[in-house]
């Protein structure tokens, strides 16, 4: 078992290596010229020429990836062109308010989502059921960014007091919290749907039926089980992907996150800070999916019997 | 059972060919030029009325021409997109599967580089590079959307490559190319056709989100995206503005979703 | 027995894990509540004022610092030799209590005040004010502001590492600043007044090297107290501050995060006292309610929309076709899509830079006579131009306004919205933006800052992203950029203007005009048509919060 971790963290590092090196590639490709980001709409060709010598702009690539590298290792992603502030310390400064947006947003999907498949399930093939297919659907087609501003309007014409963005207190998380949670909910509730109903046809579950187990106890012992760890892995890429920044929601809501950020920074081609942003998302990626391989090891016996090397 | 999952993918079926109606007549459907001022609320864009039933914006355009007209770029981006983006998965996929081993691994390793680069950034930093235009959103939505397709087509070509029929042909000397097209190909068709009613719904999502932080097809061609995005200025004194286009995107979606969850359920069950 | 236990297992663990999201979430929530409280540890009935902006400060830097919202807080935070007063573009004494130049313009003194003092209790010298400059002019800072001290003797040897210090900055003792220039230059005293040229502590800025930004100290009227990054924003009163009785206030409260929207809310609901960004959808509302409107201020800023034509590519190169654009844009309409805060340009100058010539008449709105002119230089309908343009919401509708407009005259406009750096690299290739649309903002109030930065041939490659070029046009503004006498320099700057008009390398589009909101109770606001809002002089009568 501890071989196979061993394996699997190897194995997230490596994809890490291959994310800094594609992300880094394609920061060399961008033809725009960051002496120019920086220098703004003023500054002549030698100023020019002088802060590309800075920025070490004017050395081969190897070296300057060789850099770069040495230096993410070490925590320090670089300065930003346009804010000039450390990039690890921008995200770690906007961390917070994405981390609670993903965390109350992620905590709501889930609940929203086993709900409404759990009760899809338990009424299999009526009317229920349907209603509430076409709904998961429904929710999973919405344009976020729609779906914040239809709540926007929506809010904005009941009450002139509710904040209709910014990050003020509990009440400003709501709006983000249920646009960003809605369109997951509704994909939760369709994976959950599907692994109830295969686990349903199994064999055990219609013997358990056959012994005259109810309904609810047959779905909610036996089939549940089954059919909530996808549900977990998918929740925790999900998750990860979320505390990279939400981009969409965050500027719907004027949310100051790492989406925000983000944002910015492919607006202004901030490079060191695209590249910051997209590192840090692909290793909170990496991340969750140790987790959940653990998880895994942890939960499911045949793995830990090393069947599954 | 059967017959529900018939319905769904029957709904979905005849959501998408309507879009198809309104973006291929949309010059005989739409009351007015999607561009030009119609009317003059310049600034101060006006709400519905019987002469303009979605409103007109602070350009003095006819919000209702423009949605109609929206469906053509946004079918167009939609579905050549996923056309790349199948292209792309499927020829990967394909490869992977059939000849495992190194190709295998180098391309699923690459697969695994691509799933952790958040996508919506990646493409916004594509296309920002790029600059907007049809041709760029469309290369960028493809390559960033890849994987999921890979990884599923290289599932089912896999299994599809220790079958009897594949071996057999093998054997008697069909060349890999060969083999690809004519035997492991139709056998993961079926699922391919999922994904692509699946994958559409995910471009057209994709697309407006771009044309959403404005980088997307660039004006005067009207796009949904576009329209919420120039919306938000005015949410509260003309919700109207956001809320057709808005409409328009979730039908789209909605409809290739139907279409696909419809298959793949008949499929599964 | 092994399955049913690992079935358990996860059950549970899976019911723990959202339940231990939820109330993470809450617990962060509650967290993030508690921390918008007070905090601030002022004392009670301190008058705090309080401001709301959508992004947060790039940098409190003044050697980084290129931005409205950047320079508004710097300026409250440094004291600079000379500066402008709250409302006007004159210069007024600041750290300097008197100045003189040479008849010349090539040398310039400054008489330093003896109790001016950082707010870490320092005095002020003249060593600050050189030390910045430097910092400026060193490479290693990669500062925006390069250019403004480049004309000081010495300063190409200091940039190239050959001298330690800037030659041409004297300093005779410790109260007196003298600056040699390798050319004259009659506006130099102006670009002291930037926030690059503020007086900033050695001490400081080596203790925080890079991070200087966040733990800055100056002489100004505030300090920076505290700077939650996507926050907020605390500046509270210097003791040390040299004019006796100001600031008025105690503390300035910035809230970052909040959109047009919201501050507008926030506005109405009493919680925030000034406003910058009236939202455009509101902003008819307020004009058409008295008791909002007596509350708003405007004033028309040092500067120009335009749009820019390249001269030296077909058709372009045509004065006709040239014209023919201006004639077809509609600028009226402009300003109505920007709810009136604008004013029509007729020339390149706007209307409140001393030098500007009230009787230009410019281009008025004619598209019969812009059709004539197409045709006259034989443009076809199968002419696709490609206008360039910065990709944020507003100027997107700006542009596409003038693509209604050429529409009407049978040219159908292309647009691409880039980002502002590429936009910016791109139009300065010569030959390969046709069309751009652009804004000029103040740095000095002259007529040099517009028609030689953004029209002589020398900036080719620079500022005059156009390409125009009239030699008689150079020739006027060579001669007239020594030149001291006002009336005179102004005449010629007149005489150049006209020319260009003529030539029409832009179309002269408008002079964006900046509204605020404030409330009742906020007294002593005042704004400057082309430096950010100043609040030392700002007070507050008592209110409810």
């Amino acid at each position: 078992m501890l071989a196979y971790l061993a394996r699997r963290i190897v194995f997230g590092a490596a994809v890490l290596l291959g994310t800094s090196l594609i992300t880094f590639s394609i920061a060399f490709l961008i033809p725009a010229d960051p002496a120019v980001a920086m220098a703004g709409a003023k500054a002549n060709p030698q100023t020019l020429a002088m802060i590309r010598h800075q920025l070490g702009l004017d050395q081969p690539v190897y070296i300057q990836y060789a850099h770069y590298l040495d230096r993410a290792l070490h925590g320090d992603l670089g300065r930003s062109y346009i804010r000039r502030e450390s990039v690890t310390h921008l995200i770690v400064s906007r961390f917070p308010a994405t981390a609670i947006l993903a965390l109350s947003a992620m905590a709501l999907a889930l609940m929203l989502g086993i709900a409404m498949g759990l009760v899809a399930a338990a009424w299999r093939g009526r009317a229920l059921d349907n209603v509430l297919l076409v709904g998961s659907l429904a929710m999973v087609s919405m344009p976020i960014f729609w779906l914040g501003t239809m709540l926007l309007i929506a809010v904005a014409a009941v009450s002139r007091t509710f904040p209709l963005g910014g990050y003020s207190g509990f009440k400003s998380l709501i709006l983000p919290t249920v646009t960003l949670a809605l369109g997951s909910a509704g994909y939760y509730s369709r994976v959950l749907h599907a692994n109830l109903s295969q686990a349903l046809d199994q064999d055990y579950i219609r013997a358990a039926r056959g012994k005259g187990l109810s309904n609810a106890r047959v779905l909610m012992k036996h089939a549940m089980a089954n059919a909530m760890l996808p549900l977990v892995t998918l929740a925790g890429l999900d998750l990860a992907s979320m505390l990279s920044g939400v981009v969409l929601t965050e500027t719907v809501f004027n949310w100051p996150g790492i989406g925000r950020l983000a944002f910015e920074a492919v607006f202004n081609l901030d490079i060191p800070l695209i590249m910051g942003t997209v590192l840090f998302s692909a290793f909170l990626i990496v991340i969750a999916n140790l987790l959940v391989d653990i998880l895994y090891v942890w939960l499911d016996p045949r793995i830990r019997l090393g069947e599954m090397g | 059972m059967k017959r529900r999952a018939g319905t769904m993918e029957l709904v979905g079926g005849a959501m998408v060919l309507s879009l198809l109606a309104v973006a291929l007549f949309a010059p005989w459907l739409a009351p007015h030029n999607p561009i030009r001022a119609v009317a003059p609320t310049f600034g101060n864009p006006a709400p519905p009325s019987w002469a303009f039933p979605m409103g007109t914006d602070e350009l003095g355009r006819d919000v209702l021409s423009r949605v109609i007209y929206g469906a053509r770029i946004s079918l167009t981006v939609g579905v050549a997109a996923m056309a790349i983006t199948m292209t792309i998965g499927v020829a990967i996929g394909l490869v992977a599967g059939f000849f495992g081993g190194k190709v295998d691994f180098a391309l699923m390793r690459f697969t695994d580089v691509m799933l952790t680069l958040p996508g919506l950034l990646l493409a916004m930093a594509f296309v920002s590079v790029l600059r907007p235009s049809l041709l760029s959103i469309l290369l960028v939505i493809g390559i960033v959307s890849w994987t999921g397709v890979a990884r599923v087509v290289r599932a089912e070509s896999l299994s599809m490559a220790q079958r009897d029929f594949v071996l057999a042909a093998r054997a008697l000397g069909a060349s890999s190319p060969r083999l690809i097209i004519r035997h492991v190909l139709p056998n993961v068709m079926p699922i391919i056709i999922v994904m692509a009613a699946l994958g559409t719904s995910g471009t057209l999502l994709l697309d407006a989100s771009l044309s959403f932080l404005g980088l997307g097809v660039p004006p005067p061609t009207p796009s949904w995206g576009r329209m919420i995005e120039q919306a938000t200025m005015y949410f509260r004194v003309a919700p109207w503005l956001a809320t057709f286009p808005g409409l328009a995107i979730f039908y789209a979606v909605l409809a290739f979703n139907l279409l696909g969850y419809g298959v793949l359920r008949r499929r599964s069950m | 027995m092994k399955r049913a236990r690992s079935r358990h297992a996860r059950r549970s663990g899976v019911g723990a894990a959202i339940w231990m999201l939820a109330a993470a979430a809450m617990l962060l929530a509650v967290s993030g509540c508690s921390r918008e409280g007070d905090g601030l540890g002022l004392p009670k009935g301190s008058s705090v004022l309080r401001l709301a902006d959508a992004d947060d400060v790039p940098t409190l830097d003044p050697a980084v610092g290129y931005d409205t919202l950047s320079w508004s807080f710097e300026q409250e935070i440094f004291d600079t030799l000379v500066r402008y007063g709250d409302a006007d573009i004159e210069l007024h004494p600041d750290i300097a209590l008197s100045w003189q130049s040479s008849p010349d313009a090539t040398v310039f003194t400054f008489h330093l005040r003896k109790d001016a003092r950082f707010s870490n209790g320092h005095p002020v010298t003249a060593r600050d004010f050189r030390y910045e400059i430097e910092r400026v002019l060193s490479p290693a800072t990669r500062s925006k502001g390069i250019e403004y001290f480049r004309s000081i003797a010495g300063a190409g040897d200091f940039i190239a590492g050959r001298t330690r210090h800037v030659a041409g900055i004297i300093i005779p003792d410790p109260y007196t600043l003298v600056f040699h220039l390798t050319a004259p230059d009659p506006l130099f005293a102006h670009k002291l007044a930037v926030p690059f040229a503020a007086a900033v502590p050695r001490d400081a800025v080596e203790r925080w090297g890079r991070d200087f930004s966040r733990h800055v100290v100056g002489s100004g009227p505030f300090m920076l107290k505290q700077w939650i990054g996507g926050e907020r924003i605390v500046l509270v009163k210097n003791p040390w501050y040299f004019v006796k009785g100001l600031p008025r206030i105690d503390a300035i409260v910035d809230q970052i995060g909040v959109g047009p929207e919201l501050g507008w809310l926030k506005f109405e609901a009493g919680q925030i006292d000034i406003l910058g960004g009236i939202p455009p959808a509101e902003f008819p509302y307020v004009m058409r309610t008295p008791r909002l409107r007596r509350l708003t201020l405007s004033q028309t800023t040092i500067s120009t929309m335009y749009l820019g034509m390249n001269c030296q590519m077909a058709p372009f190169n045509d004065v006709r076709v040239r014209r023919a654009f201006n004639y077809a844009v509609n600028k009226q309409k402009l300003i109505a899509v920007l709810n009136g805060r604008g004013v029509v340009a007729r020339g390149v100058m706007p209307p409140n830079l001393p030098g500007y010539d009230p009787n230009l008449r410019g281009y008025a709105y004619d598209p019969a006579r812009a059709r004539r002119l197409l045709e006259e230089a034989k443009i076809g309908p199968d002419f696709h131009p490609t206008l360039w343009l910065r990709a944020d919401p507003t100027t997107v509708i700006l542009a596409e306004s003038i693509q209604q407009d050429l529409e009407l005259v049978g040219i159908h406009l292309d647009l691409k919205p880039v980002a502002w750096g590429p936009l910016l690299e791109a139009i300065r290739q010569p030959r390969n933006v046709e069309l751009f649309l652009s804004g000029w903002e103040a740095d000095f109030p002259d007529p040099e800052n517009f028609l030689g930065v953004l029209l002589s041939k020398q900036q080719w490659g620079g500022n005059n992203d156009t390409f125009y070029s009239n030699p008689r046009v150079d020739e006027l503004l060579a001669q007239a950029a020594p030149m001291t006498n006002l009336k005179k320099r102004y005449a010629l700057y007149d005489q150049a203007e006209k020319i260009i008009v003529a030539d029409a390398p832009w179309v002269f589009l408008f002079h964006p005009v900046s509204y605020v909101i404030r409330q009742p109770w906020v007294h002593g606001l005042v704004l400057n048509p082309m430096r950010p809002t100043r609040f030392e002089r700002v007070w507050l009568s008592p209110h409810h919060e």
